[in-house]
């Protein structure tokens, strides 16, 4: 009642109206900046010797790097307003896949990555056909999807592959090119730019923001709506994919299971970061703001000496409050 | 039938003085606003039990919100709603359902695979000590209920094999084992046939002899004229009169809806209209299932073709077989003379086909997006930076959007402004906008000034004549027949989907167009309703 009376009639308390509301503002942009810088503040002052170093935000920076990749590719699917559940198992199959391609089957390193690459892509293909087509809700389907390969992942392999694997690859997770920073940076860094472009500055990315923003008026405006869709998926599944492959080269094994933890982490940063910058919509800057609190979060943590078994609390809050924030913001946003 | 009970006294044409007097469901003053939009004001209305009282009104005459604020969906931003002299507490459609106040809506709210008797008791069964439902004491009343209606199919049926007339009586018999002391009852022959519209006239006035307080929403007047004790004629959200059983005949009726005068078409200016040459777009017999039964038009370059008629006329599902969304039945559509086949919208819009939706905020807009985001969306490829690279110029998208502002003077701070935070009018001249710029030949507007003020859809009507002048063709649809008069050059009008009339230039009057829209089934030659 207040809120409908107060905008019929704007007279009375206007001004105090429009405080609240800058206030309220700020907060749901901000705040999940200000969690993180008070987040880094605290434990920079808590810990100045361990946490405030430069190895250590590297080491932070090599943390985020595979979550913010799958993270990326999740932040898609979301952006056309669908699901994907399966990135983790995804993850965590093509993983164990492309072990076995060089260790099973001596396949070269590069062609390795490029089939796991194309079997992600594939993967993509198939949620994207079944949420598009078949009209399946994605939960379900992307859940099923990812339920089933871990039973294929079981089969392959049901103990971790690491005979075989050529020390090459493992140099490239493990490898510091450039100014001493772990490769997986630079990885996350260029997917991040190229899935920013593409989502801010192409004609591909308007449409994939009007599916999600209104799929009724995109289907309206011409636009091909289970193609965007589709592409989403396409996407989250290369992401996983090269999530999975970085993990392997990391862990110098293909581990059934290894990146399932990926999804959670993946859809708190997501939701976090929909409550950054913006009211509620998904973004990719938002992601990597998203990601960071995660593993500055999981750091702190670890530093001062809390019990893994505290982490999944963590992570768990996390998600709660990610879309708690998230979802408030968009009814905020909906009520101006 | 009960209505003497309800002796009062009031006039035709005088809805001012029942402020005053008492009644047993009064409504006073209530006004409500959605977005600036003025939807009720200051309406006085008093509904009596035993009495069958009528709502009419155009289209966004505020017939829906008042029904909607009784049923505590919507909160009214002034005024009250008084049951037997206590305040009902508005917002709740609990306390609406203690006060017995019952709600049919067209989309009739049942459980399709529920019986009957687990619809007539969901949400108010009667239950045991324990807390189940207790089905023997339960089926009692709803039984009673079943036979106060005339359900003579047993109980158990399940409400997905009824047809809608039965799903009709299955509401009403819900209402009454809730000992409903107020039905309302929206648009409920719209989709009867007549003999189950019969049928359900004789319930209404049975149980209003009973003491029940009917609302019946129709735009079929003659049924209202026919059954309603007293009637009560809404229009821009307000009351502009009452009248009680005699005292208002079909012609008074649709002179009170309009609110003036028919036939003044004041403002009229008419395009000059080329008709010798091809026309762009011609219907040929299109049809489809029962909305769209064989309709034909030809639309020339410039031309703007009004549709007129009521709501479920067929009107909007032409538009959607024209423009790809629902496959044709029947018949076919002519593009600049060669046979159209559009399977999607994509398609239609490929063609030059567009269509401005009727619910701007549902299937228009990306609300949370900006006006630029909003009004470039249909034309993204030619504001690539370069040809070919899918890469696009934020220069060249700013100076279109700031081009399309300017020329429909769209009223926005910015063109990076929400475009959810525009009023009415000036959204719907940005999704017109978002056609401008592409090789559009056929523009469909459906209802493109409902819900704007008359100043907004002056603007709106000037946009759609430049871009007329510009030689696309339109398809206007309009339930607001004062703007088919105003600004068509051409008008078809549809009922229950046919074509009961085409008018062309001064033949175009409100008054033709609400004879033709009204026109009923029995006076068609070969109809059968």
């Amino acid at each position: 009642m207040t809120i409908a009376s107060a905008k019929a009639d704007q007279t009375p308390g206007r001004a105090a109206n429009a405080t609240r509301r800058a206030v309220l503002t700020f907060v749901s942009r901000y705040a999940t900046f200000i969690g993180l810088l008070a987040m880094i503040f605290f434990f920079s002052v808590g810990a100045p010797d361990t946490f405030f170093s430069r190895a250590n935000f590297i080491n932070i920076l090599s943390q985020a790097s595979l979550t913010a990749i799958i993270a990326a590719g999740l932040t898609y699917t979301l952006v056309v307003g669908e699901f994907d559940l399966s990135i983790g198992y995804v993850a965590s199959f093509i993983g164990l896949m492309v072990a076995g391609f060089m260790a099973k089957n001596g396949l070269p390193i590069p062609l390795s990555i490029l089939l796991a690459l194309m079997i992600g892509v594939g993967l993509g293909l198939i949620n994207g056909v079944l949420v598009t087509k078949v009209r399946i809700n994605a939960v379900i389907a992307t859940l099923g999807v990812g339920t089933m390969l871990s039973g294929i992942g079981f089969s392959y392999s049901a103990f971790p592959i690491a005979m075989g694997i050529p020390r090459a690859f493992t140099q490239i997770a493990i490898g510091r090119t450039l100014f001493g920073i772990p490769n997986p940076v630079f990885v996350m860094l260029a997917i991040l730019v190229i899935l920013w472009t593409v989502l801010n500055k192409t004609d591909l990315g308007q449409k994939m923001q009007a599916v999600g923003s209104n799929i009724e008026a995109a289907r309206l405006s011409g636009i091909r709506v289970d193609r965007i869709k589709m592409f989403a998926f396409a996407t989250a599944g290369f992401c996983a994919a090269l999530t999975g492959i970085l993990l392997t080269s990391l862990l110098g094994s293909g581990t059934l299971g290894a990146a399932d933890g990926y999804l959670l982490d993946a859809f708190a940063a997501v939701f976090l970061g929909s409550a950054t910058l913006r009211e509620g919509q998904f973004h990719i800057v938002g992601t990597l703001v998203g990601v960071l609190v995660l593993a500055v979060g999981f750091n702190g943590l670890s530093i001062f000496g809390a019990p893994t078994n505290f982490h999944p609390i963590f992570k768990g809050g996390v998600l709660i409050v990610a879309v708690g924030l998230s979802t408030l913001a968009r009814r905020y946003a909906s009520s101006v | 039938m009960g209505s003497d009970s309800a002796a009062q006294t009031l006039s035709a044409g005088d809805p001012g003085t029942n402020r005053a007097t008492g009644g047993w469901l009064q409504v006073r003053g209530l006004s409500k606003h959605f977005a600036g939009e003025v939807a009720l004001h200051d309406v006085d209305i008093t509904f009596e039990r035993g009495e069958v009282h009528g709502l009419v009104g155009a289209n966004g005459a505020g017939k829906s919100t008042l029904i909607r604020c009784l049923a505590g969906v919507t909160v009214a931003d002034r005024g009250h709603i008084l049951i037997g002299g206590t305040e009902l507490r508005q917002g709740s459609p609990q306390a609406a359902e203690k006060a017995g106040l019952a709600f049919i809506h067209q989309e009739l709210n049942l459980v399709p695979h529920f019986t009957v008797l687990e619809n007539m008791l969901l949400g108010a069964p009667k239950v045991t000590r324990l807390g189940l439902i207790d089905w023997k004491r339960s089926g009692v009343g709803a039984r009673a209920a079943a036979e106060r209606v005339g359900i003579e199919f047993p109980l158990d049926t399940k409400v997905s094999e009824l047809s809608v007339g039965e799903r009709w009586l299955v509401m009403i018999g819900k209402a009454l084992a809730r000992d409903a002391a107020m039905i309302a009852m929206d648009e409920p022959t719209a989709s009867l046939s007549a003999a189950e519209s019969e049928q359900l006239f004789t319930i209404v006035r049975d149980l209003a002899a009973d003491g029940v307080a009917i609302v019946y929403v129709s735009h079929r007047l003659d049924e209202v004229l026919d059954l309603c004790d007293r009637i009560t004629i809404l229009r821009d959200g307000r009351v502009v009169d009452q009248a009680v059983r005699g005292h208002l005949d079909k012609r008074g009726l649709i002179r009170a809806i309009i609110g003036h005068d028919v036939g003044s078409g004041e403002g009229r200016r008419l395009n000059e209209v080329d008709r010798s040459g091809m026309p762009v777009l011609s219907a040929r017999n299109v049809a489809r299932g029962h909305a769209v039964k064989g309709v034909s038009f030809d639309l020339y370059r410039g031309e703007i073709l009004g549709l007129g008629g009521l709501i479920g006329a067929g009107r909007t599902e032409v538009a959607r077989l024209a423009f790809g969304v629902d496959r044709l039945g029947g018949g076919h559509f002519e593009l600049n003379g060669q046979r159209l086949a559009v399977e999607n919208e994509t398609q239609a819009i490929k063609q030059g086909i567009a269509l401005v939706p009727e619910e701007r905020r549902s299937q228009g807009l990306m609300l949370d997006h900006s006006v630029n985001f909003n009004v470039t969306l249909a034309s993204l490829k030619a504001l690539r930076s370069v040809p070919g690279l899918p890469f696009l110029s934020s220069g060249k998208m700013r100076a279109q959007a700031r081009r399309l502002v300017s020329e429909l003077s769209i009223k926005t701070p910015s063109i990076s402004t929400k475009i959810g935070a525009l009023s009415g009018g000036n959204q719907q001249k940005a999704l017109i906008a978002r056609w401008l710029s592409s090789h559009t030949k056929v523009l469909i507007l459906d209802e493109p000034s409902r819900g704007v003020d008359i100043g907004a859809r002056e603007e709106i009507h000037g946009a759609i004549r430049e871009l007329a002048q510009s030689g696309v063709g339109i398809i206007l649809i309009s339930s607001d027949v004062e703007e088919l008069a105003i600004i068509a050059d051409r008008v078809v009008v549809l009922h229950e989907g046919r074509v009961t009339g085409e008018l062309v230039g001064d033949e175009i009057t409100e008054a033709m167009i609400i004879e033709l829209s009204y026109h009923d089934g029995a006076d068609l030659q070969g109809e059968n309703a």
